[in-house]
C-alpha cells in the first residue's frame, strides 16, 4: 500500500459475504493518488462494485459481509466513522439513476447531500444552481419532479446532485449503463472533465470516449483479485491477451493495433484512439502500408455485418399506433417487418419509445391503430429479473426447454446452455443472486433453450455485460440468424449494432426517422442526431477505408 | 388558491372538518361540506365540474354500502339509527342510511380537497422542518411516492413476459390468479429497491445523529393565518345553524 494520503487505499482487501464459499471480492492492494482519476475494469461478477461500496464503509456498515485487510480514505480508516460521514469527502454516482434519486424536485435532490451537511440556505442554493447549470439542464429543470424525467435526464441529475457535494473523491459504478451514446458522452465529459483536482474512481464497460480521460487502469480478474494495472494505452497492449482471456471489453484502437502488432507493424507509441492507428498506417512504407490496410479492413469488415437477402416475413407492423401496457401512444403510423434470417436494430434515444416497438413487433402489446400480422415472438426484456418464475437457474433453463424432451435430452440442454451462456457452477444458484451481467446470460438463455419462438426481440441485450458476454450474445444472434430465425436487437450499442444488424430503424419524434442499412444509416450525422444517438466508434475506419486504394 | 396555503394549515383545517362530517350528524350539514369542497375545487383551483363529479363517484359507491345495510339491514343499523334520533344535532328529516352515505362523499371529497391542492413534496418538508418528523421517515415517503409508478411499471413488464410465455398478450385486467401471483415478485422489487434507496440516501450522508438543513420548507404567511380562522369560523357557524336548526 502507498505511502502518504492516498485518496483511497484498499489494503490486503477481501470481502466475503455471508453463507458464501468464496470471496466476491480480493484479496487485493490497490491505491488511487489525490487528483488521480482510475478506471476499474473486470468481467461481470467479478466484484467491482462490491469493492466500491467497502470504500465508505457501505460493507460491511449497511450490507452485512466479513471484510478483512484495510480500506483508508484521505489517510483515514474508513471503518473509523459510519457511512453518512464520508459523504463530505466522497461522491458517489450509481448504475440506476433511480435508485438514487427520492422522488422530489430535481432542486431538491441537488440540494439534498448539501442539506445532509448542514450548511446554511444561502450557499445551498448557490451551489445547488451552479451544479444544475454545470451539467447543462435549464434552470426552469429545478422545479420539475424527477419521476416524470426521462432515464438520461435522472442520471444528469444525480450527476449534478454529486457534483454538487464538491467531494475530493468521486466514485461512480457504470454510469452510462442505461444511457443513449450522446447522454453517455455527456455524462463521462462532465465526470472527467479536465482541470478538476477531484479523484475519479470509475467503473464502466463502455471505454471508447473514457479511456483517453483516464490516467491509470486497474483490472480485476474473475477471482476478484487484481491483475493488472498502468497506464491505459500500454495497458491495453501489454496485457490484451489477458484482458480478452478474461473477456473484458478493450478500445477498438487496441484490438487494431495488436492485429497489426502481430504483422510487426504497430507503432511504437500504443494507440488509445483509432484515428492515431490509421494515421500510422497512413505514414507507413508502401508496402507495410498495403499490408496493414489490408489488415485493417479484415479487422473491419468483421465489425460491419454485410447485407442479405432475408427471408419470408415473420412479424409486421403496418401503419401501428404503438403504446406500451395501459399507457398513451408513443408511436404512431409505424410500418415495419422483420424477416426471416434477418437481424433487425432498433435504435433511438432514451424513452424514444424502442421497447414499445419490440414489443408490439413481439405481439405482446395490442396495438391501438394499424395492424400487425405474424406469429407471436420471444422477448428479452431489458430488466432481466422480470423473466425468471423458479428458484434455480437449472430449474429456469429447465422449464424453458421444449416439453418433448426426455430427461436426458433436458438434462444435456440445460448443461449446453450453461455451458454456451458462461454460467457453469451457478446451476444451483437462485437467479437473483446473479450479477446483472450473469441474469442478462441467463435470460437469453432461457429464450433460446427451445425452439419455440420464430423470432427474438433482445431489449438492450449488452448493458452491463463484459465483452465475452457481448461476443456470446452476437454469435447467438448471428447463429439464430443463420439457421433462420428473425432477431430484433434494441440497443444503444451502435457498434454492436453495426456488428450484428444487417438493416435498423431509428425511433425518435415519436416515429420511426429512418430505415436501412447500418452502416449507411450511421454515416447521416444529421439523422443520427436527431435520433439522440452518436456514430458507432468505428465509424472513422469505415471512412479511412473509403478513401485508402483496394489494392 | 388553495395551493399556496401552507400544507399544514390546511392540513388542520381539512381534520376538522372530517371530524365536524364524523361527530355532527346531520345530512344538511354533510351536503353542506360536500358543496363547499367542490365549490373550492371548482372556483378557487378552477378544477372541471365533471372532475369533481368522477372524484365523488369511488366514496358515493363506498357511502351506497352504508345507505344498503341500512335500509336492508335495519336490524342491524339499529345502533345508527338511535345515533339519528338521540343525537341533538341531528335531522329527523333523513335516515340514518342517508346520512351515512353523505358523510363518506363529505369526508371523501374534504381529503380530495387537500390531495389535490397539496404538494406531498411541500407536506413532507413542513412535517420535517415544523412537526420534526424525523428525516429517515420523511424521505422514506419520498423515496415510497417514486416507487409507486415503479412498481406499477414492474407490474406490467412481468405481465408481459408472462403472457410471452403463454403466447398471448396480457388481459387488459389481471385476473385475481394473476394478481396473487404478482404480490411476491413485486415485493422482492419492493425491498430490493428499497434496500439500494436506503444504501444511496447513506452514501449521500443522511444520518439520524446529526443536524441538517431543510431547503424550500413552505414559510407560514399571514394569509395561512387568515385561512385557518375563517375555515375554522365557517365550520362553527355551519354546527351552531344545526343547532339552531335541528334538536336545538
Amino acid at each position: 500500500m502507498p505511502e502518504g494520503k492516498a485518496a483511497a487505499a484498499w489494503q490486503d482487501t477481501s470481502i466475503k459475504y455471508p453463507y458464501q464459499d468464496k470471496a466476491a471480492a480480493g484479496p487485493l492492494s490497490l491505491a488511487l493518488e489525490a487528483g488521480e482519476r482510475l478506471l476499474l475494469l473486470g468481467p461481470s461478477g467479478c466484484g467491482k462494485s462490491t469493492l466500491l461500496n467497502t470504500l465508505t464503509g457501505l460493507i460491511p456498515g449497511t450490507i452485512p459481509a466479513e471484510v478483512t485487510g484495510e480500506v483508508q480514505l484521505f489517510g483515514e480508516k474508513v471503518k473509523s466513522r459510519p457511512p453518512a460521514e464520508w459523504s463530505r469527502q466522497v461522491a458517489q454516482l450509481f448504475q440506476d439513476a433511480d435508485q438514487t434519486l427520492c422522488g422530489m424536485t430535481v432542486a431538491d435532490e441537488v440540494a439534498f447531500a448539501l442539506e445532509n451537511l448542514g450548511l446554511p440556505e444561502g450557499e445551498i442554493l448557490q451551489r445547488t444552481a451552479a451544479a444544475i447549470d454545470r451539467v447543462g439542464l435549464e434552470p426552469a429543470f429545478g422545479v420539475r419532479r424527477t419521476m416524470r424525467l426521462s432515464g438520461g435526464e435522472k442520471q444528469l441529475v444525480a450527476m449534478a446532485a454529486a457534483l454538487a457535494q464538491g467531494a475530493p473523491l468521486f466514485v461512480a459504478d457504470e454510469p452510462t449503463a442505461h444511457l443513449a451514446p450522446r447522454a453517455a458522452e455527456r455524462l463521462r465529459a462532465l465526470l472527467l472533465e479536465p482541470g478538476r483536482s477531484t479523484s475519479v474512481l470509475i467503473i464502466d464497460h463502455r471505454l471508447d470516449g473514457l479511456i483517453d480521460r483516464v490516467d491509470r487502469v486497474a483490472v480485476m480478474g474473475p477471482d476478484g483479485t487484481l491483475v493488472a494495472q498502468g497506464p491505459p494505452a500500454a495497458l491495453f497492449r501489454e496485457h490484451g491477451e489477458l484482458l480478452a482471456r478474461f473477456g473484458i471489453w478493450q478500445p477498438l484502437a487496441s484490438l487494431l493495433d495488436a492485429e497489426l502488432a502481430s504483422a510487426n507493424l504497430a507503432a511504437s507509441d500504443p494507440p488509445l484512439h483509432l484515428s492515431d492507428v490509421l494515421t500510422h498506417i497512413d505514414r507507413l512504407p508502401p508496402d507495410a502500408r498495403r499490408l496493414a490496410t489490408g489488415i485493417a479492413r479484415a479487422f473491419v469488415g468483421r465489425r460491419v455485418r454485410p447485407a442479405i437477402d432475408a427471408g419470408a416475413t415473420l412479424s409486421a407492423l403496418k401503419g401501428a399506433d404503438c403504446a406500451p401496457l395501459f399507457g398513451p401512444v408513443v408511436l404512431r403510423d409505424v410500418s415495419v417487418e422483420l424477416r426471416a434470417g434477418e437481424v433487425l436494430g432498433i435504435l433511438g434515444g432514451n424513452g424514444a419509445g424502442k421497447s414499445t416497438l419490440g414489443a408490439s413487433l413481439a405481439g405482446l402489446l395490442r396495438l391501438k391503430g394499424g395492424r400487425r400480422s405474424g406469429p407471436p415472438g420471444g422477448m428479452a426484456f431489458q430488466n432481466p429479473e422480470n423473466q425468471f418464475v423458479t428458484g434455480s437457474l437449472r430449474e429456469e433453463i429447465e422449464s424453458a426447454t421444449d416439453a418433448i424432451l426426455t430427461a436426458p435430452e433436458r438434462e444435456q440442454r440445460v448443461a449446453t446452455m450453461l455451458r454456451r451462456w458462461r454460467l457453469e457452477g451457478l446451476e444451483n444458484s437462485h437467479p437473483y443472486e446473479l450479477s446483472q451481467g450473469q441474469k442478462r446470460r441467463l435470460a437469453l438463455a432461457t429464450l433460446t433453450a427451445s425452439g419455440r419462438w420464430p423470432f427474438l426481440v433482445l431489449d438492450e441485450p449488452t448493458a452491463g455485460l463484459d465483452a465475452a458476454g457481448a461476443a456470446a450474445v452476437a454469435a447467438q444472434v448471428a447463429n439464430l440468424a443463420d439457421i433462420g430465425h428473425g432477431v430484433a436487437v434494441i440497443t444503444h450499442d451502435m457498434d454492436f449494432a453495426l456488428a450484428v444488424c444487417h438493416r435498423v430503424v431509428l425511433v425518435g419524434e415519436g416515429g420511426l426517422i429512418g430505415e436501412g442499412r447500418p452502416g449507411e444509416l450511421m454515416r447521416d450525422h444529421a439523422l443520427m442526431a436527431r435520433a439522440g444517438l452518436e456514430p458507432p466508434t468505428i465509424l472513422p475506419a469505415l471512412e479511412w477505408l473509403e478513401r485508402v486504394p483496394t489494392c | 388558491m388553495l395551493s399556496r396555503i401552507h400544507p399544514l394549515a390546511k392540513l388542520v383545517v381539512c381534520l376538522i372538518w372530517i371530524a365536524v362530517s364524523i361527530f355532527v350528524f346531520d345530512a344538511w350539514l354533510q351536503i353542506f361540506i360536500i358543496a363547499m369542497a367542490a365549490l373550492a375545487l371548482i372556483v378557487l383551483e378552477r378544477r372541471s365540474v365533471l372532475l369533481v363529479l368522477a372524484l365523488m363517484v369511488p366514496f358515493a359507491l363506498f357511502g351506497f354500502g352504508f345507505l344498503t345495510t341500512s335500509v336492508l339491514f335495519r336490524q342491524e343499523s339499529d345502533f345508527a339509527l338511535q345515533m339519528a334520533r338521540e343525537t341533538p344535532l341531528g335531522s329527523e328529516a333523513f335516515s340514518a342510511g342517508i346520512v351515512l352515505f353523505l358523510r363518506a362523499i363529505a369526508c371523501g371529497m374534504v381529503s380530495a380537497v387537500f390531495a389535490l391542492t397539496t404538494d406531498p413534496g411541500g407536506l413532507i418538508k413542513a412535517l420535517m422542518a415544523n412537526w420534526r418528523l424525523p428525516p429517515s421517515i420523511g424521505f422514506s415517503l419520498f423515496a415510497a411516492l417514486q416507487l409507486v409508478p415503479d412498481i406499477a411499471s414492474e407490474a406490467q413488464q412481468i405481465r408481459l413476459a408472462r403472457a410471452m410465455k403463454k403466447g398471448r398478450p396480457p388481459r387488459r385486467i389481471p385476473g385475481p390468479l394473476e394478481t396473487a401471483s404478482l404480490v411476491i415478485p413485486l415485493l422482492a422489487f419492493a425491498i430490493r429497491r428499497a434496500t439500494r434507496t436506503a444504501i444511496a440516501l447513506e452514501a449521500r450522508g443522511l444520518s439520524p445523529d446529526r443536524p441538517r438543513t431543510i431547503v424550500g420548507a413552505p414559510p407560514f404567511r399571514r394569509g395561512d393565518i387568515t385561512f385557518a380562522v375563517l375555515s375554522l369560523a365557517l365550520a362553527a357557524a355551519a354546527i351552531w345553524v344545526v343547532i339552531g336548526t335541528g334538536s336545538g
